[in-house]
């Protein structure tokens, strides 16, 4: 017989250790979606929850370059409020989540004057005066401040926010240096600073530091993965604009030239317009990548859609010396995406297909009903040199092709749709051999129907 | 005699363009659509410059570089593309000049004459 416990899905008795509430809460902060907001407001909750340490009252600073800035104050501002707050997390069911969440609501009150108080402080870390609370902070010490009455290095404007005599200033430490800094007290109950309970808050102070400093380098990582799709996809349409550009210019020149026959001017008007059409064509594809959009998309029948395509004069013009053989299952159910994309994956196979095959080559296309698995297939299979396996793991890699004038667009054109619409691509084939583009569309109910 | 200009471009309408402008200006041009076609087209006859794309179907323009400072040290290359980056890639450095493709034909046409018209220097050749 076996037992199946979900990760996070209890929590502890209320008489269990600080420690282990400690550890139980902050490693369930780990397990929500990564967010540098939630997972403070995870560490906040613990230091002032009563699952976890108890504190009264949390202040957060974040270190914002040579700043440290007021962020956010957890915690309530008046006894009725916290015995109401107390009472309502106390009850049986309630858990890690519902204080989270219930600490999200309090911090997005409109009047959370605490927060607001907090917003307004900032301290210079880089020379500015040895003030509390940001020495703990420049010193890399916790601070507990006994007696804030007779502190001579308070500073006046945080002595008159907190209002306490008692509170302990936690800063947030790293490998990256100083994150931040907590400031908690017991406001409420008055309670006074354990020793075992600044122990305890200087380990949460370490998971903080560490959580905004992984929270920072992963944007960090973030920004600079964007700025190099940015730099290779600016890179790549440089380069396609460049060559029609080129052509565009130097054949317009030649026109200006008072020599030139009417004759050459015909035709250049005529090359002129063909690379005009290509840089729309260009400018068409990327600008259509980017934005596969498939809300809840009407049942299409495939079959009328893939004849059309076979009989455009794009694919009529290329299939000369080639065959097209065409297979459709009687009964053929609709499938489930827009039709506008169904037209354009199919094409963009079917224009591979023919631009791959030899003179006397064939290219079938084939729409199967899948009943086992709710889809329709349809497939694409030609009989060129196939796809060679140095370059097989990348056929769906934006701008990577192996066409002459390829963009390298096409085949992530047909994965993004066919991810849209809930289906899936597949190959098959390798060097040397044709190869079969394989889509499975899933089968939906009769055309129509909305 | 008319100076050989050998124009190792893919793009079939920049062929055309090439050849009748340089033509125009006086030069004897051939066009070849890849590295290898350049080759076969040096081993037949002597030219005087050649001007080549980067990225083209088969070797690269890079490739054809480095080919045709082992066959013919002394002759002039122009890398002529699309691509600014690969300015900074090393292998184009032993090219005798660099020109981004623009809508105007001035710059190739200028490096072209300066190249061509440059006094010739009997360089040994590199040993393949």
């Amino acid at each position: 017989m076996i037992e199946i416990i979900n990760f996070g899905g209890q929590d502890f008795e209320k008489d269990a250790s600080k420690e282990l509430m400690l550890l139980s809460f902050i490693s369930q902060s780990f397990v929500q979606p990564f967010s540098l907001e939630d997972n403070l407001l995870a560490i906040l909750s613990a230091l002032t929850s009563g699952s976890g340490l108890g504190f009264n009252r949390a202040m957060l600073f974040l270190v914002e370059g040579p700043i440290l800035r007021g962020r956010m104050w957890l915690g309530p501002r008046s006894t009725e409020e916290a015995l109401y707050i107390w009472q309502t997390l106390s009850k049986p069911g309630v858990g890690y989540a519902e204080i989270i969440e219930h600490n999200r609501s309090l911090l997005n009150r409109p009047e959370d004057d605490l927060s607001r108080r907090v917003r307004r402080l900032a301290y210079d870390l880089s020379g500015g005066p040895e003030r509390i609370p940001s020495l703990a902070a420049v010193r890399r010490n916790i601070i507990l401040v006994r007696d804030a009455g007779h502190e001579p290095f308070l500073d006046e404007e945080f002595r008159d926010i907190i209002g306490q005599d008692e509170f302990l200033c936690i800063p947030l430490l790293s490998r990256d240096g100083v994150m931040g800094e907590v400031i908690l007290d017991n406001a409420i109950t008055r309670a006074a600073i354990e020793p075992r309970d600044v122990k305890l808050a200087s380990l949460c102070g370490l998971v903080a530091g560490n959580v905004i400093a992984l929270s920072r380098m992963h944007r960090r990582v973030t920004d600079m993965e964007r700025m190099a799709a940015m730099g290779e996809l600016a890179a790549f349409i440089t380069h396609e604009l460049r060559n029609p550009l080129a052509a565009v210019g130097g054949f317009l020149e030649q026109m200006a030239d008072p020599r030139a026959t009417d004759r050459k001017k015909k035709r250049n008007l005529r090359i002129i317009r063909g690379e005009v059409k290509r840089l729309e064509d260009i400018l068409y594809k990327v600008a259509h990548i980017s934005r596969v959009d498939m809300a809840q998309p009407p049942p299409c029948d495939l079959e009328p859609i893939v004849r059309s395509i076979l009989s455009e004069p794009d694919v009529r013009r290329k299939k000369r010396q080639r065959t097209i053989v065409l297979e459709v299952e009687p009964g053929l159910p609709p499938v489930l995406c827009d039709p506008v994309y169904v037209a354009g994956v199919a094409r963009n196979l079917v224009d591979n297909a023919l631009d791959v095959s030899p003179e006397g080559g064939t290219v079938r296309v084939r729409c199967v009903h899948l009943q086992a698995e709710r889809s329709v297939l349809l497939s694409v299979e030609d009989s060129g040199p196939g796809i060679p396996p140095a370059v097989q793991d990348r056929i769906f890699t934006p701008f990577f092709s192996t066409k002459e004038n390829g963009l390298g667009l096409g085949l992530l054109f047909v994965k993004r749709v066919m991810e849209a619409c809930g289906g899936r691509v597949e190959w098959e084939g390798g060097e040397g051999r044709g190869s079969v583009f394989k889509l499975y569309f899933p089968a939906g109910g009769k055309t129509g129907e909305t | 005699m008319k100076k050989k200009i050998l124009v190792v471009e893919d793009e079939k309408a920049l062929c055309l363009l090439y050849k009748e402008v340089l033509t125009e200006d006086g030069y004897d041009v051939t066009t070849v659509p890849g590295a290898e076609a350049a080759l076969e087209a040096m081993a037949k006859e002597r030219f005087d410059l050649i001007v080549t794309d980067i990225r083209m179907p088969g070797p690269s323009g890079i490739d054809l570089v480095t080919r045709v400072l082992c066959r013919q040290p002394d002759i002039p290359v122009i890398i002529n593309t699309a691509y600014q980056s690969y300015k900074n890639d090393f292998q184009t450095w032993a090219a005798d000049a660099y020109v981004v493709k623009s809508s105007s034909l001035e710059e190739l046409k200028s490096k072209i004459k300066e190249l061509i018209e440059r006094p010739h220097v009997p360089t040994q050749k590199r040993p393949d």
